[in-house]
């Protein structure tokens, strides 16, 4: 599989795929949509124009939540950010077709500052998920009280109502609103099976992982929140200037929470679900709600919590496996022919003066319990440092603050030279660090050739509409990937990997991102002999020939005399001693704290 | 101005009473009870029709709380059980019941408002200032729910279990405890406790099927800043309840009804953990 050098560069076969697919559903909608208007009743054109621009709505929330997993209330916020800017503007300004324009622009523009205000206010490092639900849930609350405490100049609760716009007829907005369904419904089609889409993915599945592979995840949700802010006030302005009437409920929590239980039922992550799943429900609601008000909101309701309790993955879905059984067909599975080429890494800079990693004074306290206290160590390249020490020695915290800036207490960590201040993880990434992880906490439904082509996000980038067709790796990355048997199984999902195969991908993702300093949280738990010699081998190599400077917290003790240079010991959170394999193993001090006993740290 | 500081501290208590049952279920569960507004709501029809059935209307709040745990208990074995392991899917599966409740409500009830008796009325006189009786008995009330569910926490069995839960829920289920059962009383009492100060705050307002859905706002929002905590559920009630009485007096009410929101948004972001820590 594995070759040398570039091959051609084009169209990979699955973009290909995605292309087609969508070029069909986007030619069958269109038809769809030119002929309806022909052939319905006005009130059904009408209840469908609404549902049009709902659903193109409800598809940005299921790639919000869906596909990143960014559970949000307040996309309906949006909607009503565009239909205001559409009635305010018309309303006290003027109205024309420049006027209309300038609208839509402020609308458009409106919305991607909120969305990037509530971004930066969401999506910091660290912060839990719940915090952005949080967030937008706060979002239409405010909307709504801002509109209510506009007054006058916005209605207040009554809303605004016959501003001017363009009376054309309805079946030029239903063309209108149909096509502006299909061009955001192609346009994110093509987003979610996009590399980047794959990315999104991941950030759900495991996004403290993507940060350390040096994916700027914060970026990304807030262009994401950003992208999906404008479409929804796009749709909201559309619809204010086809119905002629805004209310404060256009932006308000209900909306948003409705737009969930559209996603939902329809099947979230599906994309094509919650676009059909409102449009169904929607134009459902519109007939019935006229007959059984309260029973049909009762029903949506039932079948709400039905479908999260037992179908979390929505009705849609369900049918089409329906179809699929009555109508069988099988697609050829294209990820495996994306082709794997190596290439030789640069060798990192062994004559630089300054050390690939050094710490001074590293200290992390959790309130009075000190785990590190004042650690001093230093790499260098081409060298094999093992950290040891007993359980609860400070190894993993010592990895975790050179790691990631906002870890340490006090100290100063330098990566190449660069002291990484308060950093994230991914900009300690850009530095040079590459980590695994203790636990093999991989992307379950993520492909193995996914994983890698996430690892070279930092370097590579993520083709926003389009799938790559080869992934270049360096040499040792595919090393590891043939040793373990990977590169013939770029197409399975990570979850149905042996755990060998998993601690293998572990090592060649993170290998994936060129780091010049590796820190291993035990790379070889649970592995076999064989296993273990095999990445003790590939470790040497990556020291020896490569340059790389190896930071390596290991438990098995004659894995780390096998193959280390120098052996740093902690205890109690403090540099107990420093030395060659056999300093460290003729030391009287070691031993004493393995057996147990207490000892003093040397001064 | 001593009108102010009453306002404030009675409003706090009744935001104390009133985010209390989403507090226990948060702490317990780890989950967010998204039909803690439908509960509330509950609570105001159990007020109305002890009204109507000529009851007295200090009976209301002990039925609502009887009505609420046992709706809980139900509630928990059906929809929340399967969802222990998808949090934000039971934000969405308990937001879908408090559609059903609702809905159901409506059916049974209308859509109109609907008005409770008050159990007292008039003003007591506190050294020079008269002030709403019965707020301040709400305030009795809120104290009496702290200083009880501390109680039940610290002085029993059942707490001992919870908290054994709250702190790891493995290990509780290693040394023996049913954390299930455990589980299932504690959205039984959340759901109570909402009910019951559903009850307590319908005779200030009055009754209609979305009655619930501001408090629940609220109350989540309070609950997050707290953390799990008595006293620091009490603190960050008077802090945002204090604020908001602030802004709706001097700058809008409008605005006013924003605060909570805002505020606990913000503290939220400079505390991603809240004021308190564990109970």
């Amino acid at each position: 599989m594995a070759c040398d050098g570039s091959g051609p560069v084009g169209t990979s076969p699955i973009t290909r795929r995605v292309r087609r697919t969508a070029l069909i559903g986007a030619a069958v909608a269109t038809v769809v949509v030119a002929t309806a208007p022909f052939q319905l009743d006005i009130y059904t054109k009408n209840v469908l124009i609404r549902a049009f621009f709902l659903a193109a709505l409800a598809m940005t929330v299921d790639v919000l939540w869906g596909y990143t997993g960014i559970l949000t209330f307040g996309q309906s916020a949006f909607f009503g950010i565009g239909a205001y800017a559409c009635a305010l503007v018309a309303t006290h300004y003027g109205f024309g077709p420049f006027w209309f324009a300038g609208s839509f622009l402020i609308a458009l523009l409106a919305a991607v500052a909120v969305a990037w205000l509530i971004g930066w206010l969401a999506f910091y490092h660290g912060a839990s998920p719940l915090y952005a639900s949080i967030v937008t849930l706060a979002l239409p609350i405010v909307f709504v009280q801002l509109i209510f405490a506009g007054g006058r100049f916005t209605g207040s609760s009554s809303g605004i109502s016959s501003f001017p716009s363009y009376y054309w007829s309805f079946e030029t907005w239903f063309w209108i609103a149909g096509g502006y369904l299909i061009a955001v419904t192609v346009l994110g089609y093509l987003l979610v099976k996009s590399d980047f889409g794959r990315v999104l993915v991941a950030i759900r599945e495991n996004e403290e992982r993507c940060a350390y592979l040096g994916v700027p995840v914060s970026r990304v949700k807030i262009l994401l929140m950003m992208a999906a802010g404008a479409i929804g006030a796009g749709a909201g302005f559309g619809y204010a200037a086809f119905t002629n009437v805004v209310a404060p409920e256009l932006g308000g929590f209900l909306l948003g929470t409705e737009l969930l239980i559209f996603t939902a039922l329809g099947g979230r992550g599906t994309l094509i679900g919650p676009v059909l799943g409102t449009i169904g429900i929607d134009v459902t609601a519109s007939y019935l709600s006229g007959s059984l008000p309260f029973l049909w909101k009762l029903i949506t309701g039932v079948a709400f919590v039905v479908v999260i309790v037992l179908l979390p993955q929505g009705l849609i879905p369900i049918l089409g496996q329906g179809l699929r059984r009555l109508w069988p067909w099988r697609r050829p599975a294209l990820a495996s022919e994306v082709a794997l080429h190596s290439f030789a890494p640069t060798t990192p800079h062994g004559e630089t003066p300054s050390a690939p990693l050094r710490t001074e004074g590293l200290r992390r306290h959790y309130g009075s319990l000190k785990v590190l206290d004042g650690i001093a160590i230093e790499s260098r390249g081409s060298e094999l440092l093992s950290i040891v020490g007993p359980n609860g020695a400070g190894k993993t915290t010592l990895m975790r603050c050179v790691s990631d800036g906002g870890e340490r207490s006090s100290g100063q960590v330098f990566v190449n030279g660069t002291e990484i201040g308060r950093g994230t993880p991914q900009s300690v990434v850009a530095l040079g660090i590459g980590r695994s992880f203790q636990n093999t906490n991989l992307f379950e439904t993520l492909t193995v050739a996914d994983c890698l082509m996430l690892a070279r996000w930092r370097i590579d980038g993520a083709s926003l509409f389009a799938r790559r067709s080869e992934i270049a790796l360096p040499r040792p990355a595919v090393g590891i990937l043939e040793a373990t048997g990977l590169d013939q199984a770029l197409a399975t999902e990570t979850r149905n990997l042996s755990h060998g195969q998993k601690r293998g991908l572990e090592l060649a993702m993170v290998l994936a991102t060129e780091p010049s300093v590796l820190l291993l949280d035990e790379p070889t738990a649970g592995l076999t002999k064989a296993e273990r010699t095999a990445i003790g081998d590939v470790l040497i190599t990556l020291a020896r020939e490569h340059g790389l400077s190896i930071l390596l917290i290991e438990h098995d003790l004659d894995f780390v005399r096998d193959i280390s240079d120098r052996i740093v010991v902690l205890h109690q959170g403090a540099l107990l001693m420093e030395g060659t394999v056999d300093e460290v193993i003729a030391s009287e001090l070691v031993k004493a704290v393995y057996s147990g006993q207490t000892v003093e740290p040397a001064p | 101005m001593a009108n102010l500081a009453l306002d404030m501290i009675t409003t706090s208590a009744i935001l104390f009473i009133v985010a209390s049952g989403l507090m226990i279920i948060l702490g317990v569960m780890k989950l967010i009870n998204f039909a803690h507004g439908a509960f509330l709501t509950v609570g105001g029809y159990a007020a109305y029709l002890t009204t109507e059935a000529g009851l007295s209307p200090w009976l209301a709040p002990l039925l609502a709380v009887a009505a609420g745990f046992g709706a809980g208990i139900i509630v928990e074995r059906i929809i929340v059980r399967p969802l222990y392991h998808r949090p934000l899917d039971a934000i969405l599966a308990t937001w879908g019941l408090g559609i059903i409740i609702g809905q159901l409500i409506t059916l049974g009830f209308g859509r109109e408002v609907q008005f409770a008796a008050s159990p007292m009325t008039g003003t007591l006189d506190l050294g020079g200032v008269e002030y709403s009786a019965y707020r301040l008995t709400l305030t009795a009330f809120a104290i009496a729910i702290g200083a009880a569910l501390t109680a039940l926490l610290y002085l029993t069995r059942f707490g001992l279990n919870a908290r054994a839960v709250i702190m790891n829920e493995t290990l509780a289920r290693g040394v023996g405890i049913d954390s299930a059962r455990v589980r299932s009383l504690t959205f039984g009492l959340g759901a109570g406790l909402a009910c019951g100060a559903g009850a307590l705050i319908t005779p200030l307002l009055s009754v209609d099927p979305n009655m619930g859905l501001p408090w629940l706002v609220n109350s989540f929002m309070l609950v997050l800043v707290s953390g799990v905590s008595i006293p620091s559920l009490a603190v960050a009630s008077l802090i945002l309840g204090s604020a908001q009485v602030a802004v709706s007096t001097y700058v809008s009410p409008i605005i006013g009804g924003l605060t909570i929101v805002v505020l606990a948004a913000v503290l939220l972001r400079l505390y991603p953990k809240g004021l308190g820590r564990g109970m």
